[in-house]
C-alpha cells in the first residue's frame, strides 16, 4: 500500500514541489515533536513547573535596568525565605537537606556545605540591603537634581544670583556620578552570589535549562517553550482523531447516500443541509456544551481522568467537520458509480457492498486524503479559538490557552507567551497548508 | 431454440423534478423492441447517437431493470429474478464497453480485474487461478507479464483488450458489445475487431454487437437490427444490406456511408433536422420528422414491424409495400 503510494504518479508530482517538500519536513519535525510529548519529554509537571522570575524574557532580549531589579529581587526573595527556612531548621543536616531540595527544574541549590552557603546568602543579603539604599538614594539625588536644575534656570532668568544653587547642584551631580558604578557593582555581588548559590547547570542538564528558559517564562513563572511544545501533542492529538473521524464519517455517509440513493440520500442531505446552515463555530460551541452537563462532566471534565479531557473536543469537532467531506465524496459516488468499470463489476454479478468497498470507495481516497490534511488543520485551528474562549482543553497547556494567559503580559510589552503560541501555530498551519495545496495539485484526478 | 429471445422490450428513464420531485415524465430509450439471437450468431445493433441502442444491450444482461416486456436466456425468463437467482446467469452474459478509460479500475491491476472474475464465478479451481489469467491474456494478444501493471500504463486498445479478457475470462455464452471499437483509431479499431473475430470462433460465442458504424456492422454481423429513438425499424441479414434495405432511415444511413471510390458520384440523401427527443416522442411513425416519404397516414398511426417486398424481410413503413401474401 505505501510502496504503491510512493511509486504513485501523485506522489511524484508532488515531490516535485520543493516549498512543499520543505513543508512536509516541518510538520515531520512537528510529528516528531509530539511522539516525543507523547513518550515523556515534557510532562504535563514540566509544564506548570517554576523555572525563574515571573515573566522572564526569552532569547534576543535584553534585560533592562527596572526588570534585572525585579528578577534579582525575585531570586533574593526566594533565596531569604529558603535560608531563613534552613536557618531556623537549627542542625546542619536539616538545613541541607532543605537547601538541598530547593531547585528551578535543573538549576539547583549549589551542593556546598551549608556552612559556606550561609556566608555567602549574607553577603548576598547586606549587598541587596545595600543596593536597595543606593538606589533610593540616587532616586532622591535625581529628584534634587531635577528641582534644582528648574530653580537655576529661574534664578538665572530672573537675574538673581544662582551661584548657591549651582554649587549645590554640582554636589549633588557628583555624588549622583559617585552613585551609578555602586550600584553596578552592588548589582554584580548580588549576582555573583545568585550564581554561586544557584549555579547555572552545565553539560546537558545547562542545555535543558537554557531550553526551558529560552522562550522566557509565564506570569507564574513556567517554561513558555515546554507549553508550546506540550501543545504540539495536543494540536496533533485533536487534528488527527478530529480528522479522522470526520473524514471516516463523512465518507460513510457521502458514500451511502450516493450509492443507495432513495431514502438514504434524503436523510443525509437534509442533516447535512441542516447543520451546515448553522455557524460552524457555534454548532461547535454547542457540541463542547453538551459535555459540560454535570452527568457527563464528571467523565470529561475531571483531573482524575486527564485522558478524556480531549473527548469532548474530538466529539464536537467530528460532529461538526464531516459535513464538507460528505458532500464532496457524495458527488465523487456519484460520478464513480455510472463508470462502466462499475457497471462491468456488476454486470459480473458482484454484490452492491463489495463493489462499494472495492470500486468505489478505493477511488475515491484522493479525496479522502486531501480533506483529511485540510481538516487537521482546521481542527487545530477550531482548538486553539474554542480553548481560547475557555471551551476547550482544560487541565493542560494548549496554544489557545497561552495566548489567552498571555493577553494581558502583551498590553505590558511582553510578547513572548501569545509570540509563541502564535509562531508555533501559525509554522504548523502554514505548512499544512502549503502541503495540503501541493497534495491537491498532485492528486487531482483531471492532472492524472 | 434461440439462446436470447425478447418479447416486446421497454425501458423509460423515469424525470423527476419540481417542487416535491415527482415523477414528471418519462425519456422513452426502448419500446417495445423484440428480436432473438441464435446460438453462435452475431446481431448488429445500427444508430444514429441517442436511439437506445445503448440501452437496450444494458437491459438486456439486466444492468437496466427493464420496464415490461420479457427477456428468456436459452429458454429461462431472466426479466425479474433477484439477485441471487440473477447470479447463474451473470456468468453467462457478460459486456464490453466503449469508452476503454472508464471501463478499468484505476486502482486495481489488470490481475485484480480478471482474478476478481475468475474466483468469483468459480470458473477455474484455486490452484490454476493464475494459468486461467494468464491464458485469457494470451489469448487476447497481451503478455501475462503485464497483469501487474495498472490501468494507465497500457494504451486505449490495450486497454480495450483487457476489458474483452476480462469479459471472456468467465467464459459467457452470450456477449453484448456496447460500441467496444468507436472510442479506438481506426487502425486499431482493424486489429480489435480481427481480435473479436478470431474469440468468436474459439470461444464459440454469440455477440449482440452494438456500434454507429454501418461499415463495422455489415462486415461483423450476421444480422443487423436497425434501430431509431427506441424503436426497431428494419431488421434484416447482413448481406442484404447494401441491396435490400427499404426503410428511408436505413437508405439515409447507407447514403451516409463514404465509398472507398474517389470517382464514384451518387445522390446525397441528407436528413434535415434532429433527432426528435426520446422525452417527447412525435405520434405516429417516430421517423416522420425527418423523413423524405412522410404521407398523411405516417402521423397518424405507428407502422408496423412486418415483411416487405421483394424477400420478406421484416420493416417498419407505411411507404414501402408490404411482401404479399404467396400466390398458391
Amino acid at each position: 500500500m505505501i510502496g504503491r503510494f510512493l511509486g504513485s504518479r501523485g506522489w511524484r508530482r508532488f515531490r516535485r514541489g520543493r516549498l512543499a517538500m520543505a513543508s512536509l519536513a516541518v510538520i515531520g519535525v512537528y510529528f516528531v515533536a509530539a511522539v516525543a510529548v507523547t513518550l515523556g519529554a515534557v510532562s504535563r509537571e514540566d509544564t506548570k513547573m517554576r523555572v525563574g522570575p515571573n515573566r522572564l524574557p526569552g532569547f534576543l532580549e535584553r534585560i533592562n535596568a527596572e526588570k534585572r531589579y525585579d528578577f534579582n529581587k525575585w531570586y533574593v526573595g526566594e533565596l531569604s525565605g529558603v535560608f531563613g527556612r534552613a536557618q531556623r531548621a537549627g542542625d546542619e543536616a536539616a538545613a541541607r537537606e532543605m537547601l538541598g531540595a530547593f531547585a528551578l527544574a535543573e538549576r539547583r541549590m549549589s551542593g556546598a556545605a551549608p556552612s559556606e552557603l550561609f556566608p555567602v546568602y549574607e553577603t548576598m543579603e547586606k549587598a541587596w540591603g545595600e543596593l536597595d539604599d543606593a538606589l533610593a538614594m540616587r532616586e532622591d539625588l535625581a529628584d534634587e537634581r531635577f528641582v534644582l536644575r528648574a530653580e537655576a534656570a529661574e534664578q538665572r532668568a530672573s537675574g538673581a544670583d544662582a551661584s548657591a544653587t549651582e554649587a549645590r547642584l554640582r554636589e549633588v551631580e557628583e555624588r549622583l556620578s559617585e552613585i551609578r558604578p555602586r550600584v553596578e557593582e552592588l548589582y554584580r555581588e548580588v549576582e555573583r552570589a545568585i550564581e554561586v548559590l544557584l549555579p547555572m547547570p552545565e553539560g546537558l542538564r545547562g542545555l535543558v535549562y537554557r531550553l526551558r528558559i529560552g522562550l522566557g517564562t509565564d506570569s507564574k513563572g513556567a517554561s513558555i517553550s515546554s507549553q508550546a511544545v506540550y501543545s504540539v501533542k495536543i494540536a496533533f492529538q485533536v487534528g488527527f482523531v478530529t480528522a479522522l473521524l470526520a473524514v471516516l464519517i463523512g465518507t460513510i455517509l457521502g458514500a451511502s447516500a450516493a450509492f443507495f440513493g432513495g431514502w438514504v440520500d434524503h436523510v443525509v442531505l437534509w442533516v447535512v443541509s441542516t447543520l451546515s446552515s448553522i455557524p460552524y463555530l457555534v454548532l461547535m460551541a454547542v457540541f463542547v456544551y453538551v459535555f459540560q452537563a454535570p452527568s457527563l462532566a464528571k467523565w470529561f471534565d475531571n483531573p482524575d481522568r486527564p485522558g478524556l479531557g480531549l473527548v469532548p473536543l474530538y466529539a464536537a469537532f467530528g460532529l461538526t467537520f464531516w459535513i464538507g467531506t460528505c458532500r464532496v465524496i457524495r458527488g465523487e459516488v456519484m460520478k464513480i458509480k455510472e463508470l462502466e468499470y462499475v457497471q462491468a463489476a456488476t454486470a459480473l454479478g458482484f454484490g452492491r457492498f463489495s463493489i462499494l468497498l472495492r470500486h468505489i470507495i478505493p477511488n475515491t481516497a484522493h479525496i479522502m486524503f486531501i480533506n483529511f490534511s485540510l481538516l487537521f488543520i482546521g481542527a487545530i485551528k477550531s482548538e486553539v479559538i474554542l480553548t481560547f474562549l475557555g471551551l476547550g482543553v482544560k487541565g493542560q497547556p494548549s496554544w489557545g490557552i497561552m495566548i489567552s494567559h498571555g493577553a494581558d503580559g502583551v498590553t505590558n510589552f511582553f510578547f513572548w507567551e501569545v509570540g509563541a503560541a502564535t509562531v508555533f501555530m501559525f509554522v504548523l498551519v502554514l505548512a499544512f497548508n502549503i502541503v495540503s495545496d501541493a497534495l491537491q495539485d498532485a492528486f487531482d484526478p483531471k492532472h492524472v | 431454440m434461440a439462446l436470447l429471445e425478447v418479447r416486446n422490450l421497454v425501458k423509460h428513464f423515469p424525470v423527476r423534478g419540481g417542487l416535491l420531485n415527482r415523477v414528471q415524465g418519462s425519456v422513452h430509450a426502448v419500446n417495445g423492441v423484440s428480436f432473438d439471437i441464435k446460438r453462435g450468431e452475431t446481431l448488429g445493433v445500427v444508430g444514429e447517437s441517442g436511439c437506445g441502442k445503448s440501452t437496450l444491450g444494458k437491459t438486456v444482461i439486466r444492468l437496466h431493470e427493464p420496464t415490461s416486456g420479457s427477456i428468456r436466456l436459452e429458454g429461462q425468463d431472466i426479466t425479474s429474478l433477484g439477485p441471487r437467482e440473477m447470479m447463474p446467469f451473470r456468468r453467462k452474459m457478460q459486456i464490453i464497453f466503449q469508452d476503454p478509460y472508464s471501463s478499468l479500475n484505476p486502482r486495481l491491476t489488470i490481475n485484480g480485474h480478471i482474478r476478481e472474475a475468475v474466483r468469483f464465478h468459480g470458473v477455474a479451481d484455486a490452484g490454476s487461478i493464475d494459468d486461467c489469467v494468464d491464458d485469457i491474456l494470451l489469448k487476447v494478444g497481451l503478455r501475462p507479464e503485464a497483469k501487474h501493471k495498472y490501468p494507465h500504463e497500457f494504451s486505449g486498445g490495450q486497454r480495450q483488450r483487457i476489458g474483452i479478457a476480462r469479459a471472456l475470462s468467465v467464459r459467457p455464452e452470450l456477449v453484448v458489445a456496447d460500441e467496444p471499437v468507436s472510442a479506438l483509431d481506426v487502425s486499431i479499431q482493424a486489429q480489435v475487431l480481427n481480435l473479436l473475430t478470431d474469440l468468436k470462433q474459439e470461444f464459440g460465442l454469440t455477440m449482440m454487437f452494438i456500434s454507429h458504424d454501418l461499415k463495422v456492422i455489415e462486415h461483423f454481423c450476421d444480422r443487423i437490427l436497425v434501430m431509431y429513438l427506441g424503436y426497431v425499424v428494419e431488421e434484416l441479414h447482413a448481406e442484404d444490406l447494401d441491396e435490400q434495405a427499404r426503410h428511408p432511415y436505413t437508405r439515409a444511413l447507407l447514403g451516409a456511408n463514404p465509398v472507398d471510390d474517389p470517382d464514384e458520384r451518387r445522390p446525397l440523401t441528407v436528413l434535415q433536422g434532429d433527432v426528435p427527443s426520446p422525452y417527447e416522442p412525435p405520434s405516429g411513425c417516430p421517423f416522420v420528422t425527418r423523413c423524405p416519404l412522410a404521407m398523411v397516414r405516417c402521423r397518424q398511426e405507428m407502422p408496423p414491424l412486418e415483411p416487405k417486398e421483394p424477400d420478406g424481410h421484416p420493416a417498419a413503413c407505411w411507404a414501402v409495400e408490404p411482401k404479399s401474401a404467396p400466390a398458391d
